[in-house]
C-alpha cells in the first residue's frame, strides 16, 4: 500500500516533500473555508451575549402577576411606597425621591441603562429614548413657567436624570417661557422650539411647544433606526416604527374626540410613520369623528385591537379605552418581537417594554391609592 | 535537519488539525458562554458558581482534540522517539485528526451558543438550571462522535496498537 501511494505520487510528478506542502495548503485552505463560514453566525450574536444576560437578569426581578396583586391590595399609598421599599430597584430612588418622582427616575435610569449596553449597531435609537428624560424636564420647566411656580417649585418638577439636567434645573428661575426657549438655543431642541414659539406668543398655550417636542422626538427616534439590513435591524425598526405609529395615533384620536379638523392636528403628526404613512395619517386626520378614525385603520395592524374597544366607547364615550387598547396592543407586539430573536435584540427590547409597562402600571396604582375608597377590582381592570 | 518519515509528517498534520480545530471551536464556544456570565455575574453575584459551570462546558471539545493530537504524536513516533509510520497510516491519522477537529468545531460553537442562552435563561429563572444543563450538554454529543471515530481509525487503520 505505501508503495502504491509512493507509486500515485511520483507518478504525478510530485516529491514526498511537494506533496507534503499540498496536504498543508489543502487543510489551511478548508480550514480558512470553515472558519469565515463558522464565523458569520457567531459574529452577529457575540455582541449581544452580555448585554442579553444583563437585561434577562433585570427582567427576572420584574414584578410578577402575583406581586402586582399585592400591591393592588394595599390600603394606602403608604403601603404602596412601603412595598416597593423592600425591592432593591426601587429602594434606593425612593430613599430620595417621593413616588412618582421615584418612578420616573427609575424609568430615566432603564433606558440609560440600556442605552449604555446596546450593541453599536442598535445602540442610536435607545440613546434617543434615553433623552426622554430631557424632554420631560423641558415640559415640566415649561408648565411650571406657565402656571406660575416658584423656582424651588419647579425644580422639584424635574427628573435628576438625563445630559441636559444641571443645566435644566438653573432655568428654573427663569422669568418666562420665552427666556426658557431662548435660553436652550445651544441644545438640540432648539430648532423644534422656535419654530413653536410665534404660536405659543400667539395663543399663550404651552401646547405648541410641548407637541414640537414630541414630534421632534419620535422623528429622530424613526431616523435613528437606519435601513433595517438584518433580522435584529428589522425588530428594532418594528418596535421603533409601532411606538411612533401609536403615538400618532393616539393624537389623531384625541384630537377628533376634540372635534379638531385637519388643518388644526396636521402640524403636531409626524408624517412618516411606520405602518400609517403619511397618505393613511392624511385620511385619518380627515375624517369627521372617532368612529370613522377606527374604521380607517381596517387593513392595518392597530385595527383588530381598537375594533375590540369600540363597544366599550360607545358605552363610555372615553377614548381613553382605546389609549389603553394600544398600550396593551404595543406591550403584546413587543412581546412577541422578543421572542423573535434571543440571541439578539429580543431580551432588550422585552425587558424595555415590560419595564415600561411595570412603571405606568405602578403610576397607575399609585393615582388610585391617593383616592379614597378606590376598588381594587377597578384598578385590576386599568392596569395594562 | 531532522529525517522525518512522510507517514509522521501527515500524522503531524493530523494532530494540528485535531487540536486546531477543535481548540478554536471550544474557544468560540467559551467565549460565548463566558460572554453571557459575564453579564450575568454583573447583575447577580450568585450567577458566579453557575455562570463558571456553563462557561467550562465548552472545554471538553478541546481536551478531545488535544488527547487524540497527544496520542497522534506520540504512536506517529514524534513524541517518545518510537518507530515512524508508514505513509497509509499517515493519510489515516489526517482523518482522525479532521474526525474529532470538525466535529470539535461545531460541537463546541453550538454548545457556546446553548450555554450563553441558558446562562441568560437562569439569571431570569432560577428553575431553568437543570434545565439549562440538560439543553447545553447535548451538543456535545457530536463531539464524542468524533473522538469515537478518531480512536477507532487509530485503533484500525494502523496506528495504535
Amino acid at each position: 500500500m505505501a508503495d502504491e501511494i509512493a507509486t500515485l505520487i511520483s507518478s504525478v510528478g510530485l516529491t514526498q516533500e511537494t506533496f507534503l506542502v499540498f496536504c498543508i495548503i489543502a487543510i489551511l485552505v478548508v480550514g480558512a473555508v470553515v472558519v469565515i463560514i463558522t464565523s458569520r453566525p457567531i459574529l452577529d450574536i457575540y455582541p449581544y451575549l452580555n448585554p442579553s444576560a444583563r437585561v434577562r437578569a433585570r427582567k427576572g426581578r420584574l414584578f410578577d402577576e402575583k406581586q402586582i396583586s399585592e400591591i393592588v391590595e394595599t390600603n394606602n399609598i403608604e403601603e404602596v411606597e412601603n412595598y416597593l421599599k423592600g425591592i432593591p430597584e426601587y429602594a434606593d430612588v425612593l430613599d430620595e425621591y417621593p413616588l412618582d418622582k421615584a418612578l420616573d427616575v427609575e424609568r430615566a435610569n432603564t433606558y440609560g441603562f440600556v442605552a449604555r449596553l446596546a450593541p453599536k449597531d442598535i445602540k442610536d435609537p435607545f440613546v434617543v429614548m434615553s433623552k426622554k428624560a430631557d424632554i420631560d424636564n423641558i415640559k415640566s420647566l415649561l408648565t411650571a413657567k406657565e402656571v406660575g411656580l416658584t423656582a424651588d417649585e419647579t425644580k422639584e418638577l424635574l427628573i435628576p436624570c438625563g445630559s441636559l439636567y444641571g443645566d435644566l434645573e438653573s432655568l428654573a428661575d427663569a422669568e418666562n417661557v420665552t427666556d426658557i426657549v431662548t435660553s436652550l438655543d445651544n441644545t438640540e431642541y432648539a430648532q423644534a422650539l422656535e419654530d413653536a414659539l410665534p404660536q405659543y406668543e400667539d395663543t399663550k398655550m404651552i401646547l405648541p411647544l410641548e407637541s414640537a417636542l414630541d414630534k421632534y422626538y419620535l422623528g429622530k427616534l424613526l431616523r435613528s433606526t437606519d435601513v433595517p439590513s438584518d433580522e435584529n435591524k428589522q425588530i428594532l425598526y418594528s418596535y421603533v416604527g409601532t411606538q411612533v405609529d401609536v403615538a400618532n395615533l393616539k393624537l389623531i384620536i384625541r384630537a377628533k374626540e376634540d372635534g379638531l379638523d385637519y388643518d388644526a392636528i396636521a402640524p403636531y403628526i409626524l408624517e412618516e410613520g411606520y405602518q400609517l404613512r403619511e397618505w393613511k395619517l392624511k385620511d385619518l386626520m380627515e375624517s369627521p369623528d372617532v368612529t370613522n378614525v377606527i374604521s380607517g385603520l381596517e387593513g392595518t395592524k392597530y385595527a383588530n385591537a381598537l375594533t375590540d374597544a369600540m363597544p366599550v366607547y360607545n358605552e363610555t364615550g372615553s377614548v381613553a379605552v382605546f389609549e389603553k387598547a394600544l398600550d396593551v396592543y404595543t406591550s403584546e407586539y413587543s412581546k412577541s418581537l422578543a421572542s423573535k430573536k434571543p440571541l439578539g435584540i429580543g431580551p432588550i427590547i422585552g425587558y424595555l417594554s415590560q419595564k415600561e409597562n411595570e412603571i405606568k402600571n405602578l403610576k397607575i396604582i399609585a393615582r388610585a391609592k391617593r383616592e379614597a375608597d378606590f376598588p381594587n377590582s377597578k384598578i385590576m381592570e386599568m392596569l395594562i | 535537519m531532522v529525517e522525518i518519515a512522510l507517514g509522521t509528517a501527515l500524522a503531524a498534520i493530523g494532530a494540528g488539525v485535531a487540536i486546531g480545530f477543535a481548540g478554536l471551536g471550544s474557544g468560540l464556544g467559551q467565549g460565548m458562554a463566558a460572554a453571557g456570565s459575564v453579564g450575568a455575574v454583573a447583575e447577580d453575584n450568585d450567577m458566579f458558581a453557575r455562570g463558571i459551570i456553563f462557561s467550562a462546558l465548552p472545554e471538553t471539545q478541546a481536551i478531545y482534540g488535544f488527547l487524540v493530537a497527544i496520542l497522534l504524536l506520540v504512536f506517529s513516533g514524534l513524541l517518545g522517539g518510537g518507530q515512524g509510520l508508514p505513509t497509509e497510516a499517515g493519510i489515516v491519522a489526517i482523518g482522525v485528526g479532521a474526525s474529532i477537529g470538525f466535529a470539535g468545531l461545531g460541537s463546541g460553537m453550538g454548545q457556546g451558543m446553548a450555554a450563553a442562552s441558558s446562562v441568560g435563561a437562569i439569571v431570569e429563572d432560577n428553575d431553568m438550571f437543570a434545565r439549562g444543563i440538560i439543553f447545553s450538554a447535548l451538543p456535545e454529543t457530536q463531539a464524542i462522535y468524533g473522538f469515537l471515530i478518531a480512536i477507532l481509525l487509530m485503533v484500525f487503520g494502523g496506528i495504535l496498537g
